[in-house]
């Protein structure tokens, strides 16, 4: 053990301080390197990567801002054609019932026409095909059942009168059903549909 | 006996070299040196690491301030993405319109006298089918692109030519006429026959049915 630290002790106190001095001075070297210079360069590289990032972020920002005025006006547009084909009717419930809208739209055309609606009942709600991407709002198509009395003549009117009146209105089921009793007036019981809206994708 | 003795009394630490750079004091000095060096290094690094940071935050800040401005125009994005995705689902209903008022108006018109209606049907579409429980992800809405739409015709033909009255009516139906509706117009097997619950005395009267095939609602 009294030649523990080794061949140091052998040597003159002023080569011992010399080579302490460059040991300690190499250390810290060492030390600054690892500690200091290596991870500040990775964060200054990182950051000069994030910055050039910001800067296209921003420029495409503002290109996306400076077409403002051109993408409302596409989005109005579309708006446009949309509520046009709602307006060309795109059912709306009436104190929540598609049976009273739909009662309340072809009442009058059936008393123009002759046709009597005795009774008006809502019937299935058909999802709607979905297109690619799909929409928030599906839509589906409501079924509503009229059952009423009338000549042939009268049913077909009404027929006619709601499928022009309406053009989203299509009729989808029917009934003709001659009566022993009446033979010139007919139990008919008619399915139209309208388009609705439906679920919202969640 | 002449040999010269040299006596060294020095020690070893007390020898000087003869060369003017002793490597006893550069050796340290330049490890000094270079340990200085890398710190001076460093902290240019530090001074430009602070820049940098200084620097995205400024970049930020300006992106932040852009925020709002582009918020609207991605809202505007999406309101004419949804407005066309409605459009386009609207319009599989719209391509699915089928008319029956003009065709039914007419038919009338080829109804021999001898022809009686007793049931004139078009039935509604038929159920969704149920999920299929195999598919992970249940689809938004049915697949099926297409739905046939059937007219079916039932009634009483009481003449000694009913069986031509029938025909004609069917020939009617397959005439330009009614084509924009119908596709196709047969007599299924067994649907003609004689009208037995009329009793014997009614020999000429027969009971018919005609389905016709109309144009599929086509949802594409």
């Amino acid at each position: 053990m009294s030649d523990a630290p080794f061949a140091l002790n052998k040597l003159a106190p002023p080569i011992r301080m010399a080579l302490g001095i460059t040991g300690a001075a190499l250390l810290a070297g060492l030390a600054i390197l690892v500690f200091g210079i290596w991870p500040a360069r990775q964060k200054i590289k990182a950051l000069i990567a994030e910055i050039a990032q910001l800067n296209d972020t921003r420029a495409s920002m503002e290109r996306d801002i400076a077409g403002t005025q051109k993408q409302q006006a596409v989005t109005e547009a579309a708006e446009a054609d949309f509520q046009a084909f709602l307006d060309l009717g795109v059912l709306e419930p009436l104190l929540g019932s598609f049976s009273m809208r739909g009662k309340s739209l072809l009442d009058p055309l059936a008393k123009a026409s002759g046709f009597t609606i005795s009774s008006v009942k809502e019937e299935r709600l058909i999802p709607l095909q979905v297109p690619a991407p799909p929409p928030q709002q599906l839509y589906a198509r409501q079924l509503v059942e009229f059952t009423g009395h009338g000549a042939y003549t009268q049913i077909v009117a009404f027929v006619q009168a709601a499928e022009q009146t309406f053009p989203l209105a299509i009729l989808s089921g029917l009934r003709i059903e001659s009566q022993i009793q009446t033979p010139e007036r007919h139990k008919a019981t008619l399915t139209f549909e309208w388009p609705v809206k439906g679920e919202k994708r969640k | 006996m002449n040999a010269s003795l040299h006596l060294n009394l020095l020690k070893d630490a007390e020898r000087f070299s003869s060369s003017p750079i002793r490597p006893r004091v550069m050796i340290p000095l330049l490890a000094i040196l270079s340990a200085a060096g890398l710190g001076v290094w460093w902290m240019l690094l530090t001074v430009r690491l602070g820049n940098a940071v200084h620097e995205k935050m400024v970049r930020e800040a300006s992106c932040a301030e852009l925020k709002p401005a582009l918020n609207q125009v991605l809202e505007l994005r999406a309101r004419e993405k949804e407005a066309y995705a409605a459009l386009a689902q609207l319009g599989f209903y719209r391509a699915s319109i089928i008319r029956f008022g003009d065709t039914l108006m007419r038919l009338p018109q080829h109804v021999p006298e001898s022809i009686q209606f007793t049931e004139l049907r078009v039935p509604p579409p038929p159920p969704m089918p149920p999920p299929d429980p195999t598919t992970k992800v249940q689809p938004l809405g049915p697949t099926n692109l297409v739905e046939a739409v059937t007219l079916r015709i039932a009634g009483r033909a009481s003449s000694s030519t009913s069986s031509e009255a029938v025909r004609s009516l069917l020939d009617a139906l397959r005439q330009p006429a009614y084509s924009n509706l119908i596709r196709k117009a047969e007599i299924p097997k067994g649907a003609f026959r004689q009208d037995s619950a009329r009793g014997p005395g009614s020999r000429e009267s027969i009971l018919f049915e005609i389905t016709c095939d109309c144009g599929e609602r086509r949802f594409k």
